[in-house]
């Protein structure tokens, strides 16, 4: 059997990995456009912001690890079409290439402004390495830099021009960083941060066209000019699936690949995974997209472990996640205030400001948590916090309670580590949790 | 670049708005900046049309309308783990 992956990125290499371990004789084969696969692209803004010193420290595998484990990368290889009656791929340089099962793992790109001057030099869209190693150099002589609207990439990205001592300007036509997803008080510390640090926000307002000669050396916004040697693109991720669209791939309500628990699309021998295809939410029982690295690495595992013969189910996500902010680490699962809000979800938010570790340890940080919880079932709808430390294992955790059903009041009443050095007495989740059951029997 | 189809655009259009309405409501109760005002007939549609009559739709209806656009939920998924608000 032959296995071809569109797309080398975690979902390419999740499926690709899985499909040679469901069915070692499968001819297994990924073609990335990309010099290079196994390397972490989420760790870029991190060497950027000099806390890793190279960028060679992001890569996962060598190129001979995978021809080790008989898996074959054809590199700098662009896919042109795909013809799924004859169940063969176009590649340039190559031709007609035949498959069995074809998993797609485009992944994502930036949603594009429609804006003038966006072929001029210094307009930086964080992503491929090989990129990012030469912008790496670029940013040692810039001066001004702008970011171009303050998606999860950007939020790290200011934090990384403000550790180089670049003077930094966001300009966003949204009110708050990373304002679909977080909350506006979840966000407050990391703001504030940025402010004291001297960067320029200018919450709600728009870049409206990038000038230079040749190279950018000014945007023009709604309320004026900024200055800026480099622009920092952090529009939102869109599914990157026009090959998917133009080849009769059905295509759902976000934009991206439709496909049920095992990651079949609407052709029964196309499967995808990752960010190019969307994951049914849990709760609403409603499409996303855009989802995370290891959203994207689990769906392109059960891509792989089917494509092959095997049998293999995704469940639905209640998507815990986690970032670093800054100095501050925000994090949740599913919902927060203003997206059930805008969805039409009715809550009750449990909420408290703890510790992370006992009150005279050294390192203790304060952690806010916010539990989301729906009136009726008493189940978690979602959650969110911003503290110092501890963000990633709760978020993890509280995923876990939410796809499990427990309730608010067994949150309330869950057992909880206590050590000086790694956790307080009084588990802020717990209190959260205390706060909500309070509030829903109407004791406060 | 291939054009958006009608759910996508529907979807598109009614999230950004109604994200935009959250978060008008969200930035007065907590004392945060607020997002722009609506500006233009079209954003004037979805935020002072749209939201108003998708608010008082009650959450089954609102699930219904979710439903019905085309997407991954419509095809096998596991249904033990849905955790409908409300249910």
């Amino acid at each position: 059997m032959k296995i071809v992956m569109i797309g080398g990125g975690p979902g390419g290499l999740g499926a690709a990995g899985a499909a040679k371990g469901t069915d070692p004789s499968a001819e297994t084969v990924i073609y990335t456009q990309f010099e290079d696969v196994a390397y972490s692209p989420c760790g870029i803004p991190f060497v950027h912001g000099k806390e890793i010193d190279s960028f060679d420290r992001l890569f996962l595998a060598t190129k001979e690890q995978y021809v080790q484990a008989g898996i074959d990368v054809h590199y700098e290889t662009t896919v042109e079409s795909i013809d799924l009656k004859n169940k063969k791929i176009h590649v340039r340089s190559e031709g007609d290439v035949s498959y069995d099962r074809l998993i797609l793992c485009s992944g994502w790109k930036y949603k594009e402004l429609d804006i003038p001057g966006q072929d001029l030099d210094g307009i930086y869209r964080v992503k491929n390495i090989r990129s990012a190693m030469e912008w790496d150099k670029f940013l040692d002589n810039v001066k001004t830099a702008v970011v171009v609207e303050c998606g999860p990439i950007a939020v790290e990205m200011v934090s990384a021009m403000v550790h180089r001592g670049i003077k930094t300007t966001v300009v966003d036509p949204n009110p708050w960083p990373m304002s679909e997803a977080v909350d506006p008080d979840i966000m407050e510390p990391v703001r504030k941060d940025w402010e004291e640090a001297g960067v320029d926000l200018r919450w709600g307002e728009r870049v409206t066209a990038f000038r230079g000669d040749k190279t950018l050396t000014h945007v023009e916004t709604t309320s004026g000019v900024v200055d800026a040697d480099i622009a920092i693109l952090g529009t939102p991720k869109v599914p990157n699936n026009d090959l998917a669209k133009a080849a009769g791939i059905k295509i759902g309500s976000t934009g991206g690949i439709i496909i049920d628990s095992r990651g079949r699309t609407s052709d029964p021998d196309v499967f995808a995974a990752g960010d190019c295809a969307e994951i049914v939410h849990g709760i609403t029982n409603v499409p996303l997209q855009g989802l995370s690295g290891s959203h994207a690495y689990a769906q392109g595992k059960v891509a792989g472990v089917n494509a092959a013969g095997g049998e293999r189910i995704y469940q639905p996500v209640h998507i815990p996640w986690g970032m670093l902010a800054g100095e501050w680490m925000i994090g949740g699962i599913s919902f927060g205030e203003t997206s059930a809000s805008a969805v039409g979800i009715n809550y009750i938010c449990g909420q408290t400001t703890g510790i992370t570790r006992a009150r005279y340890y050294p390192g203790v940080k304060p952690i806010t948590v916010k539990l989301l919880v729906d009136p009726k079932s008493r189940r978690l709808v979602g959650a969110q916090m911003v503290g110092g430390e501890g963000v990633k294992e709760r978020a993890d955790f509280l995923g876990v309670v939410s796809r499990a059903g427990l309730t608010i009041d067994a949150l309330a009443s869950m057992e909880n580590v206590y050590s000086p050095a790694i956790g307080a007495l009084n588990e802020p989740i717990a209190i959260a949790a205390q706060d909500a059951v309070m509030k829903l029997d109407g004791k406060v | 670049m291939i054009a958006m189809s009608f759910p996508q655009w529907i979807r598109s259009n009614s999230e950004h708005y109604l994200m935009c309405d959250a978060q008008d409501r969200m930035a007065k109760k907590m004392g945060f900046n607020p997002p722009n005002r609506p500006r233009g007939l079209k954003e004037r549609f979805w935020r002072q049309l749209f939201v108003p009559i998708y608010r008082l739709m009650p959450w089954s209806m609102k699930k219904t309308v979710m439903q019905s656009l085309p997407g991954s939920h419509r095809k096998s998924w596991p249904r033990r783990f849905f955790r409908s608000p409300g249910s």
